[in-house]
């Protein structure tokens, strides 16, 4: 009998180690996507401050970063002078679209406005775009090769150096 | 007469050309619309009945409670009030309205939020682990329980319920022995 329950403890134990030891280094908050390797849904939205239908459909050819934001999420505010910047540098190589979701149009005009812009911020009303892309908080950016198809997904806010570390998977 | 005919001409051409581009302009304008991705691309038609009225928020509230709200802790979008929540939420009666069946849009919010989305384990790969291990272990221990009571129970008739069985045992022969003079 003794050693059964030797057998089972040891058994039950090992499992659960096993589950402990693959559960290491991986954020329990992060969702994986699976949309990677998928193509990436369509969508034409409106851009914010005028009455102008960015429809990314348009960008196919070249590398897409969609950057899901609002301007009451901390982290955006961190990430925003990265995705300008990178945006600025990689012009006509790199096209960056911004999601607004769950924000006021006018708040987001006076967040560009204060810091700057590079790329086209269009509103996802509803927030319809941000659930087809599984987005379950704000900031997620979307990597997308020239085919339109999901490489690379990010969440939480971009550095410089994940910025640049995504973008070598579309840019291949 | 002829210089008024040549000054009217361009005028006319004028007007002409104007109303050429501002009606292209406006056909233009009305032809870009929003569009975003819609659940047809994704699920095809709608294979049920287009819902309504009391029928629809039933229907509703049963389907919403079955999908995890993405920003929640363990909360479905039923019962969440969160602002991602709601949009869920009523992107799941829109769903019902239009005749998506349950499974149509249980795979939709999967396809792109993945079964972490749905609070109901499908019963396939690993999942099937989260269905059988509880079962198994109920049985595994229903098992034990019972083997155990059985050996008590079998140790505690052996001395009552033969009294033939040990008559080697000295000591048990002395006592009826002595019993057997007691009564005589």
């Amino acid at each position: 009998m003794n050693r059964t329950v030797l057998i089972v403890g040891a058994i039950i134990t090992a499992a659960i180690v096993f589950v402990l030891v693959a559960g290491l280094g991986k954020d329990p908050r992060a969702i994986h996507s699976p949309l990677i390797n998928k193509p990436a849904p369509p969508f034409a939205l409106k851009k914010a401050g005028s009455d102008e239908i960015v429809d990314v459909s348009q960008f196919r050819g070249k590398p897409l970063v969609i950057n899901f934001w609002a301007t009451w999420c901390g982290p955006c505010w961190e990430e925003h002078p990265v995705l300008t910047a990178g945006a600025r540098e990689l012009e006509g190589q790199v096209q960056f679209v911004g999601v607004v979701f769950q924000d006021d149009e006018t708040k987001i005009l006076d967040f560009l406005r204060q810091r700057g812009y590079a790329y086209p911020t269009v509103i996802d009303d509803r927030g319809r775009t941000a659930i087809a892309y599984g987005v379950g908080g704000v900031p997620e950016t979307f990597f997308l090769d020239a085919k339109g198809t999901i490489v690379a997904k990010h969440d939480g806010p971009l550095t410089a150096d994940l910025l640049r570390e995504n973008l070598r998977k579309v840019m291949r | 007469m002829f210089s008024r005919a040549r000054r009217r001409i361009p005028v006319a051409l004028g007007t002409m050309l104007w109303f050429l581009v501002s009606g292209f302009w406006f056909s233009s304008a009305f032809a870009q619309q929003t569009t975003v991705p819609d659940a047809d691309q994704f699920v095809g038609a709608p294979k049920g009945t287009p819902l309504a009225g009391a029928q629809l928020d039933q229907r509703t509230q049963q389907v919403a409670g079955g999908i995890r709200c993405p920003v929640c802790q363990g909360l479905s979008v039923a019962d969440s009030p969160s602002e991602m929540a709601v949009n869920m939420k009523a992107q799941v009666r829109a769903l019902l309205a239009r005749g998506y069946t349950q499974q149509q849009i249980e795979t939709y919010f999967e396809r792109s939020y993945g079964q972490f989305v749905l609070l109901r384990p499908k019963f396939q790969g690993v999942n099937v682990l989260v269905w059988i291990l509880p079962a198994a272990a109920l049985i595994l221990g229903v098992a034990i329980v019972f083997s155990k009571l059985r050996k008590l129970s079998t140790g505690n008739r052996q001395p009552t319920t033969d009294n033939s069985s040990e008559p080697d045992d000295e000591y048990l022969a002395r006592v009826r022995e002595l019993l057997s003079e007691a009564k005589s």
